[in-house]
């Protein structure tokens, strides 16, 4: 007679909930991996016998890797700026009572709830020339020309740190929420100033937060493509922009499927190097403690 | 404790999920439009005789048919339905089913696929050639009057223009203070005519046409492309330049002012000033007279009802009909359109300077123009 432990669950009992996740597995298969699958394909056989001149041909271009550079730029710039804006804001939300870090969580959240499109398109009409930030400052007087604001590197920094800082504050604060304020204090019973125990102790505790979020928020900015495209310049085009174009204007879907298998194993790259620095199950994947 | 430590986690999870889905729409609705051009495919075979226009004009009963009819949405397809579906509807008793989304990639999807679903696309001037025949149906020629169809616009075995529209220059009149730019060359010149100057983001949808014009080329001279001395001359106002990707984009940048100096497709040009009421005016002077066309995908399920169908509004008696709505002309050369747009009609204003895409060395040499553009604009 077996005794079964509760919250415990062995041999037979465990596999029949295993079948539970069957059918996102399936789904996920399905709609997901089969459709990466065949495009890494066509990659290699459209137009047939292919090969690997689909690779070639991008790495010849220089229109393409000015648009990979400024991709992976773009990609750095954004997480700078959504590390500089969110460790303090991370940081305010775990020495702040509870029910104002409970309205600053939900201050970062809500973006989360509302479209992607919509909120481009409201940095559009923020910074453009004719947009509420230069027909401010004209009627006050204190410029003559508008500000060029859109079409400009800052101005796609600007859009995608405000749609990607969740991502860096979120694993940033449920790093920072583990360390016991008792470090600090045992800092200062040792002799060391505020900004001492804060250097010396709190930011290295908070270094994996900081590169979960690093890692979050550098994956995501690689493949972009909205905001750029609206926000940016001539001069600020990403990989994305390019894989639209193929697939739209040119119709040269071995070309774009190339494309994506690079900015795919890129990815895949930058993650694998992280991996060796942060345990992705903590960013990817429940942080719960057993 | 732990629920607060999971929580913001799940909310990653959920929120990475979201993101990749909401780019993923967001593609889609931003994605630019192949070229707006007036697909008018009088689609009345040509039978070359007096039988033929006759019969496309008098299109016999088909009950219980139903046809995909796929354009470009807006105030355009408004008046095609008025002008084309719903009278076709009244006299055969066809049903429609109208998609907004015309686009070449969704057309080699679905015959790539098998799963035609669209009978009646249309296109812009940049699809319906040989280059794209293996995807398209041959028209049936013996009912849209072949005769009668403007050969200037090129037609092919897959494709027949429907409507005709214009490229040209619209400028904010608040912003020229009175000034009328009369040409592209006023476009490139940023000193008489300080602003941003708009320009729609295809390598093929007259950027390089008018950096030639403006630099003196004869309109019968523009191909084969000089493609140097066009990015030559596009480097004078690169920093000026704001391109657009979708007919709306365009209408609103010269409507709010955003640009002073914008290419536009004319009947956009003519909403921001009619429809808008925006200070705009449009230049004709040097226009790019082009046109939309009609083609059928291969494969698709209603063949034969759709060949009677463009035969219908290729027919003279309808071909000029979303002239009454929209400024775009006909193509069939006896149409004869609504009087009162007739002003604002691209063919109207068509003289010894306009100019025409050639649409054959465009699609032919699509790769090399492609590649140069986009060289260009990331240097």
């Amino acid at each position: 007679m077996k005794v079964e432990r509760p919250g415990r669950l062995r041999g037979p009992a465990r596999d029949r909930w295993a079948v539970l996740v069957l059918p996102a597995l399936v789904f996920l298969v399905v709609f997901f991996l089969a459709p990466l699958v065949t495009m890494s394909i066509r990659s290699i056989t459209d137009p047939p016998n292919a090969g690997l001149s689909n690779y070639t041909e991008f790495f010849g271009q220089d229109a393409n890797l000015r648009a990979l550079r400024n991709t992976f730029w773009i990609a750095f710039l954004s997480t700078l700026t959504c590390l500089l804006i969110g460790y303090p804001y991370a940081y305010l939300m775990t020495i702040v009572p509870g029910r104002v870090a409970g309205l600053l969580l939900i201050g970062v959240l809500l973006p989360f709830w509302s479209s992607l499109l919509v909120r481009t398109f409201a940095w559009q009409v923020i910074l453009r020339d004719t947009g509420v930030i230069n027909t401010f400052l004209l009627d006050l007087g204190l410029i003559s020309e508008p500000l060029t604001l859109i079409r400009t590197t800052g101005g796609v920094i600007i859009g995608m740190s405000h749609i990607l800082l969740p991502f860096m504050v979120l694993p940033m604060y449920a790093v920072m929420r583990r360390i016991d304020p008792e470090f600090g204090r045992a800092a200062a019973n040792l002799g060391a100033t505020p900004s001492a125990a804060f250097l010396r102790v709190f930011v290295p505790l908070s270094l994996p937060g900081v590169l979960a979020g690093c890692l979050l928020v550098f994956v995501l900015a690689l493949g972009f493509y909205i905001t750029p495209a609206l926000l940016g310049g001539l001069r600020d085009q990403m990989i994305s922009q390019l894989i639209v174009d193929e697939i739209q204007q040119a119709l040269d879907w071995g070309s774009a499927s190339a494309m994506a298998v690079l900015l795919m194993a890129v990815t895949f790259a930058f993650l694998f190097v992280a991996s060796r620095f942060v345990h992705l199950r903590d960013v990817f994947g429940s942080a719960v403690e057993e | 404790m732990r629920r607060w430590t999971a929580f913001p986690a799940l909310i990653v999870i959920i929120a990475v999920a979201g993101c990749s889905t909401g780019g993923g729409t967001a593609t889609g609705s931003a994605s630019a439009p192949s070229a707006v051009t007036p697909s008018s495919a009088a689609s009345s075979g040509a039978g070359g005789s007096a039988g033929a226009p006759a019969a496309a004009c008098n299109p016999p009963k088909q009950d219980g048919v139903t046809l995909t009819f796929v354009s470009f949405g807006g105030a355009y397809q408004e008046a095609q339905r008025k002008a084309w579906l719903e009278p076709y509807t009244a006299a055969t008793g066809v049903q429609f089913q109208e998609d907004e989304g015309s686009s070449n990639a969704t057309i080699k999807t679905q015959v790539e696929s098998g799963q035609v679903t669209w009978d009646v696309v249309d296109v812009g001037n940049d699809f319906g050639l040989e280059a794209n025949s293996a995807l398209l149906e041959e028209l049936d020629y013996t009912l849209i009057p072949e005769a009668e169809v403007n050969e200037a616009l090129g037609p092919s075995k897959w494709r027949v223009p429907d409507i005709t529209y214009g490229v040209v220059l619209a400028y904010n009149t608040d912003k020229t203070a009175g000034k009328v730019p009369e040409g592209w060359a006023d476009y490139f010149d940023t000193t008489k005519f300080p602003g941003k100057r708009g320009v729609w983001d295809y390598s093929e949808g007259g950027i390089f046409e008018i950096a030639l014009l403006a630099d003196g080329v004869k309109p019968a001279d523009l191909y084969p492309l000089d493609l140097p001395r066009a990015t030559k001359k596009l480097d004078t106002i690169k920093d000026d330049l704001v391109l657009w990707k979708t007919g709306a984009e365009s209408q609103e940048l010269i409507g709010s002012g955003e640009v002073a100096l914008t290419l536009i497709w004319n009947g956009r040009g003519w909403s921001a000033k009619n429809t808008d009421k925006k200070p705009v005016e449009m230049q004709w002077n040097q226009q790019i007279v082009t046109a939309d066309y009609l083609v059928v995908p291969k494969g698709s399920p209603n063949k034969d009802a759709a060949m009677k169908f463009i035969a219908y509004t290729i027919c003279a008696d309808n071909n000029a009909k979303p002239s009454q709505y929209i400024p775009y002309g006909p193509t069939n050369i006896n149409a004869k359109p609504a009087p009162d747009k007739v002003a604002d009609l691209s063919v109207s204003n068509a003289d010894e300077n306009s100019a025409y895409f050639d649409d054959e060395w465009l699609v032919n040499n699509f790769d090399a123009v492609d590649a140069a553009y986009k060289e260009w604009k990331s240097r």
